[in-house]
C-alpha cells in the first residue's frame, strides 16, 4: 500500500514538473540544452533535400547538412525524426520535434500557427513534370487535366484555383511520382529542384521532362519552430545569417546541385561574405 | 442550412476553441459535403457488389466440384491474407499501369474510384463467402435430403433452399463485414479518392484544424456504421423464421 502511495506521489511530482517546464516562456532552448540533443523534423522524400542513403541507411541531403550544422553550433547531438508533409505541423506542435527543416515555405497561414526563423535558407517553387509526348508549354495547359501533388502541398491551391487543374493529393511525393509513371495522372507538381535531378540523372525518367521554365509560386524556405520561442528563434537566426556570411550556404547548395535562384542571390547580397 | 445558423455555429465553436471556419467557405464546405456523399456512394456500391461476389464464391466453395472449389478457395485465401491497403495500392499502381500499357493511357476507362470499388468488392466478397459457406454448411442434412427427394436439381437446391437459409444464419457476420467495409472506405484517401477522409485531410492540411475535422469524421462514420448495423438488425428480425433456431 505504502509503495503505491509513494509511486503516486512521484507520479504527481513528475506531472507537476512537466507542467512547469511547459509553462516556461522559452522552453525549447532550455530543453535542448538539458537534453543534450536537438530534435529536428526532416522530410526525407528524395534527393537533394533529404533522403536515405541506400548503402548506409543514413539520412543525407541539404536539410540533413543544415540540421547537423545547427546541432554542432548549439553544441548538442542531432536527433533526426522523419516527418511527412501531412504530419510535420503536428510533430512540431506536439513537441515531438524542436524545429522543422522540412521543405516548408513561408506563407501567411503557416506564420499564424507557428514561429519561423526570419532569414530563409533557400527558396522553392513548383516544377511540373510530365511526359515529353504531352507537349506542355505553359501552366495553362493543365486545365481540366489530373495533376498529382503530395497531400499538404501548397501547389494544390494555385493549380486548382488559378489553372483549373483536377488536383489529386497522394500521401507523399514518391506516391505521386509513381502515379504519374503509372499513367494515373497527366502531370505531377512538386518542388522543382529534386525533379530536375530526377529527369537528368535517372534513365527510368528519360521520357519525362520539366517543360516550364518558370516555377509555380516560388517562396522562401524557412526553418519552423513553435510560436513564441523568441530566444530559440534568435539563436538559430544568427546561425542562418552566419551561413551566408561564411559563404557556406551557397557552397552546400551547389554541392547538392540545387540551382542558385535569383532570390537566394538577393539574400546572399544582404549578408555578404566577410573578407578575410 | 441557412447561412446565419452556420455563422452562429462557427462562432459558438470558436468560443470553445474549435475552428470550424471552413464551413464559412462555400468551396471548402461543398468539397467536404461531396466527400460525405462519395463515402456513402462508395459504401453502397461496394456493399452490393461485395454481396454478389460473396454469394458466387460461396456457391463455388460448396459446389462439391474440386475444379470449382479449389480455385475459389485459393482466391479467398489470397484476399483474406493480404492487407486491404496493399490490395488498393496494387490495383491503383500495378493493375492500372498494366491496363494503360495494353490499351493506352487515353483509352483507360479505370479511375481510382473504380479500383477501390473493385478491390472492396472482391476483398469483402471473400469475407462474405466464408460467412455464407458457414451458413450453407449449417443447413440440416435432413432438409437437403428432403429437397433432393422432392426432385430439386443441384442449382434449385442452392438457390431455393441452401442460400436463403445460409443468408439467415450468416446475417450477423455479414453485417459485421459490411460495417467493416464502410470504415475501410477511408483507405480510398491513400489514392486520392475524394471520400470523407480525403476531403477532411485536404481541409486540415490547409487549416490545421485536425481535432475539429476528427470530430466530424467520427460523427459521420459513426452514423454510417450505426445505420448499417441497425438495418442489419431489422433485417434479422424480419427474416426470422419462428421455431427455426430463433
Amino acid at each position: 500500500m505504502k509503495t503505491v502511495q509513494i509511486l503516486g506521489a512521484l507520479g504527481v511530482a513528475a506531472v507537476l514538473s512537466g507542467v512547469s517546464i511547459a509553462a516556461h516562456a522559452d522552453a525549447t532552448l532550455d530543453k535542448v540544452k538539458s537534453r543534450g540533443s536537438v530534435i529536428v523534423g526532416l522530410v526525407l522524400s528524395g534527393p537533394p533535400f533529404g533522403y536515405i542513403d541506400p548503402k548506409t541507411q543514413q539520412p543525407l541531403g541539404l536539410n540533413v547538412d543544415l540540421a547537423e550544422d545547427i546541432a554542432k553550433r548549439l553544441g548538442v547531438k542531432l536527433e533526426s525524426v522523419a516527418v511527412t508533409p501531412a504530419t510535420r505541423v503536428q510533430f512540431l506542435q506536439q513537441g515531438k520535434v524542436d524545429l522543422l527543416l522540412a521543405n516548408m515555405q513561408l506563407n501567411a497561414e503557416r506564420a499564424e500557427l507557428m514561429g519561423y526563423i526570419p532569414t530563409p535558407y533557400g527558396d522553392a517553387g513548383g516544377g511540373l513534370i510530365t511526359l515529353k509526348s504531352n507537349k506542355v508549354t505553359q501552366w495553362e495547359d493543365v486545365k481540366g487535366k489530373t495533376v498529382c501533388v503530395s497531400q499538404g502541398s501548397n501547389y494544390a491551391k494555385p493549380l486548382d484555383e488559378q489553372y483549373g487543374a483536377n488536383v489529386k493529393g497522394l500521401p507523399s511525393q514518391p506516391d505521386s511520382l509513381l502515379a504519374l509513371k503509372g499513367g494515373n495522372c497527366f502531370a505531377s507538381v512538386h518542388d522543382s529542384a529534386p525533379l530536375h535531378l530526377l529527369v537528368s540523372d535517372n534513365p527510368e525518367w528519360k521520357d519525362f521532362e520539366l517543360p516550364l521554365p518558370a516555377d509555380l509560386i516560388p517562396l522562401p524556405s524557412v526553418i519552423w519552430v513553435r510560436k513564441g520561442e523568441n530566444d530559440f528563434t534568435n539563436v538559430i537566426d544568427a546561425f542562418v545569417q552566419d551561413w551566408y556570411r561564411t559563404g557556406w550556404l551557397l557552397e552546400i547548395t551547389r554541392k547538392h546541385r540545387i540551382p542558385i535562384t535569383p532570390l537566394l542571390e538577393e539574400w546572399q547580397a544582404k549578408y555578404p561574405v566577410a573578407k578575410k | 442550412m441557412p447561412e446565419s445558423l452556420l455563422t452562429e455555429f462557427i462562432g459558438a465553436a470558436k468560443s470553445v476553441g474549435l475552428n470550424y471556419g471552413f464551413l464559412a467557405s462555400v468551396s471548402e464546405r461543398t468539397s467536404w459535403l461531396r466527400g460525405v456523399v462519395v463515402t456513402i456512394e462508395l459504401s453502397v456500391l461496394s456493399i452490393l457488389c461485395s454481396l454478389i461476389v460473396g454469394t458466387v464464391i460461396a456457391s463455388l466453395l460448396t459446389s462439391g466440384r474440386p475444379w470449382l472449389a479449389r480455385p475459389a478457395r485459393a482466391f479467398v485465401e489470397v484476399l483474406r491474407n493480404t492487407p486491404t491497403l496493399v490490395q488498393i495500392y496494387c490495383a491503383f499502381f500495378v493493375c492500372h499501369m498494366l491496363v494503360n500499357q495494353s490499351v493506352g493511357a487515353q483509352n483507360n476507362p479505370m479511375s481510382a474510384y473504380a479500383w477501390v470499388v473493385i478491390v472492396f468488392s472482391i476483398h469483402f466478397g471473400a469475407y462474405h463467402a466464408e460467412a455464407l459457406r458457414a451458413g450453407i454448411e449449417a443447413v440440416p442434412k435432413a432438409m437437403r435430403e428432403s429437397a433432393i427427394s422432392l426432385g430439386f436439381s443441384r442449382r434449385e437446391l442452392l438457390v431455393f433452399v441452401e442460400l436463403p437459409l445460409a443468408f439467415r444464419f450468416a446475417l450477423p457476420s455479414l453485417v459485421n463485414n459490411l460495417a467493416d467495409l464502410v470504415k475501410a472506405t477511408s483507405l480510398g484517401s491513400a489514392i486520392a479518392v475524394g471520400e470523407l477522409t480525403y476531403a477532411s485531410l485536404m481541409i486540415w492540411i490547409e487549416r490545421d484544424n485536425v481535432l475539429e475535422m476528427m470530430i466530424l469524421i467520427l460523427l459521420v462514420y459513426g452514423a454510417l456504421t450505426l445505420s448499417v448495423s441497425r438495418l442489419g438488425f431489422l433485417l434479422e428480425k424480419r427474416l426470422r423464421m419462428p421455431g427455426y433456431g430463433h
